[in-house]
């Protein structure tokens, strides 16, 4: 029950932190061109994402030797979340600014304003923004699930993010910047890190001690390096 | 094109930030590979070292990009 928790969680929080991102663009659109080509250019992307969940889900469940795709799946989760540990650091740090919804909205608002007036504009910019969003939630899903054999935990857990993101977005409509979105990355990149240590090294046909635990000892190795990159980035001499 | 050009460049983007990041990663887990599936070392000998040097290599990375961002850039020739 454990790692099927676990494969839930994973794929919730990695969703909900990239669903908060899709809708900013989503609302950015529907609040300054009006709703019905964004919410096209939505259920266009959300299809394409659902078809390369259900192959690619498929394909790694049914066709993959156990133990390729452990180190392979291992191998690409701790690339993807050494990058957002990478990135949490370096913004808690405070080399990189925080990511902050509201400015992203604007962004959006002003590049829209300079557009030609044109349906088909709010159409491809929303599609742009939940089909490149998506993608890292499809990835963490089958890369959760299918690694784990739990594919249906971790689409529920990316699916039920989603919808509680949009459902939010729709009573509030606004951009959802107090998600403490920073945090949330920070907590995922480690889990996933961890998760990618743990499945790389089982591809290597290596057994962990303790199995499944071992993910909570390498959680806190990670989380212990983290916070030591912040340490030594925050007492680096400053440069004249 | 451009849409499908932007998505592979999203893709690629998913797990690489910094080439030589990525190099360093990938070379620590194929020794580790090598040392478990061809020497036979001791698995858990392996894994300890395998999550030590992944440890470092991302505080010594992280600590190069904070030096690099604070570096002042130096004013182009048109600038100067």
């Amino acid at each position: 029950m454990t790692q099927q928790l676990f494969a839930f969680g994973a794929a919730f929080l990695g969703s909900a932190v990239e669903s908060v991102e899709a809708l900013t663009i989503v609302l950015a659109v529907g609040l300054t061109r009006g709703w019905r080509a964004p919410l096209y250019g939505t259920v266009a992307a959300l299809v394409a994402l659902a078809v390369l969940v259900v192959l690619f889900g498929q394909l790694i469940v049914e066709r993959v030797p156990e133990l390729t795709l452990k180190l392979i799946i291992g191998t690409l989760l701790l690339l993807f979340g050494l990058r957002w540990l990478h990135k949490a650091v370096l913004r808690s740090a405070g080399v990189v600014a925080m990511h902050d919804e509201e400015h992203a909205y604007q962004q959006t608002v002003n590049e829209l304003q300079g557009a030609a007036r044109k349906d088909w504009v709010g159409f491809v910019i929303a599609f742009k923004g939940v089909f490149l969003e998506g993608l890292e939630v499809v990835f963490i899903v089958v890369a959760v699930g299918g690694t784990s054999r739990f594919l249906p935990f971790a689409v529920a857990g990316g699916l039920l993010a989603m919808v509680a993101v949009a459902v939010t977005g729709l009573v509030v409509r606004k951009p959802l910047a107090r998600v403490p979105e920073n945090t949330l990355k920070y907590g995922v990149g480690i889990l996933l890190t961890s998760i990618g240590t743990f499945w790389a090294a089982e591809g290597m046909g290596a057994r962990w001690p303790l199995d499944f635990v071992s993910i909570f000892f390498l959680v806190i190795a990670f989380f212990v390096a983290s916070r030591l990159a912040v340490m030594l980035v925050r007492r680096r001499p400053a440069l004249a | 094109m451009r849409f499908l050009r932007s998505a592979a460049r999203e893709v690629i983007g998913l797990f690489v930030s910094d080439w030589v990041q990525t190099v360093v990663i990938l070379a620590i887990i194929a020794a580790c590979w090598m040392a478990i599936a061809v020497l036979h070392v001791t698995a858990f000998a392996v894994l300890v070292a395998m999550v030590l040097l992944l440890a470092a290599q991302h505080i010594w990375f992280t600590l190069a990009e904070a030096r690099h961002s604070s570096r002042p850039t130096s004013p182009s020739p048109s600038q100067s």
